[in-house]
């Protein structure tokens, strides 16, 4: 086993290849990337009437080859009551793992960095809306000493008009920023929220748009039945300047763009963002005159049949994107060697319908899990989360873990974890 | 878990940016209308005093030992004045780490020295992780000159008594630390530590933090202006009474 301690040694390496991304898609400010074999892997998990006890839960999973528990539930942390689970995010330390739900807008805090294989509640966070005037916290970035918490709706009219929170560490609002309404330019924000991705070596940051409160607590049949509420879906992505927290341009990305990834090969300049309702991939990136545009280059599948492109993992030297379709339960790769024209390279069907992807560092192994939001899943059981190898040609499944059979709810986001080094103690 | 180098990103072509823009400056006076920067490279530089740098915590409490062995409170050397403060060993060498954070504080140094206004209202902090062997002899042989009360921007070089008395100021801003191990399991003198630096206000409370990915230091330089700029209007503000400001308006 590789433990971290042994990548940071090669610092040459390290100051080489910037981290960006997940192992691939975490904040470029969090500390301990894994660039070896994970031993852990944290699963944000719904809570389901008459599934176990009901509640949403912090699922953790053996993935250790080398563990005689490898592929195995190790432990299973229930928080109180169940709010759609949804996003988690690390601390820029890695000791802490924050977890939002949407429903009652509810953020815990896990420590996971004391023993990662036995993770510990050790805060509430229940008063989002009171201190930050925004509802449905989904993503979760961190920043030194604090977290970037980027949100889907607002507790007036329940809609999608929503912002930016900035959290220290301790769990105080340090400040909030309402998204953009007004125009930039020629273009309307619609002041919608979604994910917030930074690129630190140019002080920008990406803000995407989803819809509010009352579409994603509606069950999805209903919901595409209403032409006023499938109106309210985000159009626009907003480039801010990081540091003021300033928005500065405003992009017309129809159809809910989602997940935003920052290449993170070095001096690459660029990300890429899906658009679910429309189905396409946006790359963004300023033009030959310095200015920042965002543009289609390309569709997901037939975007005629809504495959819904929901998450996506970018590789570590920005040259592959992974893209899951909730529709099709298909998981796609498309070959990003030329971003401005995406290929799509493979396609293998790995579920009735997934969700989340999240890859390794070193991209040879995918786990996918199933649920996209309480209300949205489609109607059956296929819930789990899988192990799949990939060897550069194709997708080998390694193992699953039924998380009804096993009466956990629903797996949604994450994350990965490693023992600590052996090597190291505390100060003193 | 920890290394000893962590978040690491390129600080060379930062550094040459920032001496490519040293001394080039127009530095704001209080009141003054901030001016747009002129994008000098793909890198969004606000001007400074056109934004806000929300309070993230309050400053940290304790006692710290200057570098001539007094016992003095860490709120002493975060007050006052905009302060950048880090947490360094003198023996590391790591050139990713406290050398780096060392260059970066030096670069800024030599920046608001050609800014005299700006400088006599900014001072530097460098602590030591390591109290059994960062002595205050040690620290002020560490600082050398640029350590000397006499410098028109003041460079503290600090130690603590024990760990005991350090560890509290660790744990309250967050900067995690750990001791490596040898093969017996003994401590070493090498260090895993996050690589940080702390900016505080006037009134000690930490305004942002740099960690390798931040350290951009024509955004630290627009940081520490935007504080002096709030200081100044702050200033001025008290200084008119509340009747007149209402008059103002």
């Amino acid at each position: 086993m590789k433990f971290l301690p042994v990548a940071s040694l090669c610092l040459s390496v390290l100051l080489a290849c910037p981290v960006r991304a997940d192992e691939t898609c975490n904040s470029p400010y969090m500390a301990n990337l894994i660039k070896g074999q994970e031993d852990y892997v944290h699963v944000w998990t719904l809570g389901i009437k008459g599934i176990g006890d009901g509640r949403d839960k912090l699922v953790t999973i053996d993935v250790n080859p080398a563990s005689p528990k490898y592929g195995k539930v190790i432990n299973s942390l229930s928080v109180q009551g169940h709010g759609d689970a949804h996003h988690v995010g690390f601390t820029e330390d890695r000791k802490y793992l924050w977890a939002g739900r949407l429903e009652d807008s509810k953020i815990f805090v896990f420590d996971v960095g004391t023993d990662p294989a036995h993770p510990k509640l050790v805060k509430t966070i229940d008063n989002v809306p009171a201190k930050t005037g925004f509802v449905g916290p989904h993503t979760f970035y961190a920043l030194p000493g604090r977290m970037l918490v980027g949100f889907l709706s607002n507790p007036r009219d329940k809609g999608g008009a929503t912002g930016i929170a900035v959290y220290n560490n301790k769990g105080d609002v340090v400040a909030s920023y309402p998204n953009p309404t007004g125009k930039i330019g020629d273009v309307q924000g619609d002041g919608y929220g979604y994910d917030v991705a930074i690129n630190p070596a140019r002080n920008a940051m990406l803000t995407s748009s989803f819809t509010g409160y009352d579409n994603y607590r509606t069950d999805l049949d209903k919901l595409i039945k209403d032409p006023a509420a499938m109106q309210k879906f985000g159009n626009t992505m907003v480039l801010w300047d990081f540091k003021a927290m300033q928005p500065l341009q405003i992009f017309s990305t129809p159809g809910a763009p989602l997940e935003v990834r920052w290449s993170q090969s070095p001096g690459d300049n660029w990300a890429i963002t899906a658009t679910a309702l429309t189905s396409k991939l946006w790359l963004v990136r300023p033009d030959a005159n310095g200015r920042w545009q965002a543009r289609d280059v390309g569709p997901i599948g037939d975007p005629a049949s809504t495959p819904l492109p929901v998450d996506m993992s970018i590789r570590a030297d920005g040259k592959g994107l992974w893209v899951n379709t909730f529709m099709d339960g298909k998981t796609r790769l498309f070959d990003l060697s030329n971003p401005e024209a995406p290929r799509q390279v493979y396609e293998k069907v790995t579920g009735k319908h997934v969700n989340m992807i999240s890859q390794s560092w070193d991209g040879k192994r995918l786990y996918i899990t199933t649920s996209l939001l309480e209300h949205w899943d489609l109607g059956n059981d296929d819930h789990f989360i899988k192990l799949y190898h990939w060897d550069g040609h194709e997708l080998s499944e390694q193992w699953k873990i039924d998380f009804y059979k096993e009466k956990l709810g629903r797996p949604h986001h994450m994350k990965f974890s490693a023992k600590p080094a052996p090597n190291v103690a505390s100060l003193r | 878990m920890w290394r000893r180098c962590v978040d690491h990103w390129p600080l060379l072509p930062v550094l040459l940016l920032f001496l490519l823009l040293s001394g080039t400056e127009n530095v704001p006076t209080a009141g003054a209308a901030p001016q747009p920067v002129p994008v000098r490279s793909q890198l969004i530089v606000p001007a400074a005093g056109s934004y806000r740098l929300p309070v993230i915590q309050p400053g940290p409490r304790g006692m710290v030992l200057d570098s001539d062995g007094r016992d003095m409170p860490l709120e002493r050397y975060i007050t006052g004045r905009v302060t950048l403060l880090s947490f360094m060993y003198t023996y590391c060498t790591d050139a990713t780490a406290c050398p780096a954070l060392f260059s970066t504080l030096n670069a800024l140094r030599e920046r608001l020295l050609n800014a005299p206004a700006l400088a006599h209202r900014v001072r530097l902090v460098s602590m030591s992780f390591d109290p059994a062997n960062d002595t205050p002899e040690a620290m002020k042989n560490y600082g050398g000159e640029l350590a000397r009360p006499s410098q028109s921007l003041r460079w503290h070089f600090l130690t603590s008594r024990s760990v005991e008395r350090l560890q509290p100021i660790l744990d309250e801003l967050g900067q995690s630390t750990s001791v490596q191990l040898d093969n017996l399991g003994r401590p070493t003198r090498l260090y895993y530590h996050q690589v940080k630096l702390f900016l505080f206000d006037q009134q000690g409370r930490v305004r942002e933090i740099y960690s390798p990915a931040f350290l951009q230091p024509e955004l630290i330089y627009r940081d520490i202006q935007t504080l002096l700029l709030e200081a100044g209007t702050a200033q001025t503000h008290a200084a008119v009474p509340a009747d007149r400001r209402r008059q103002a308006q």
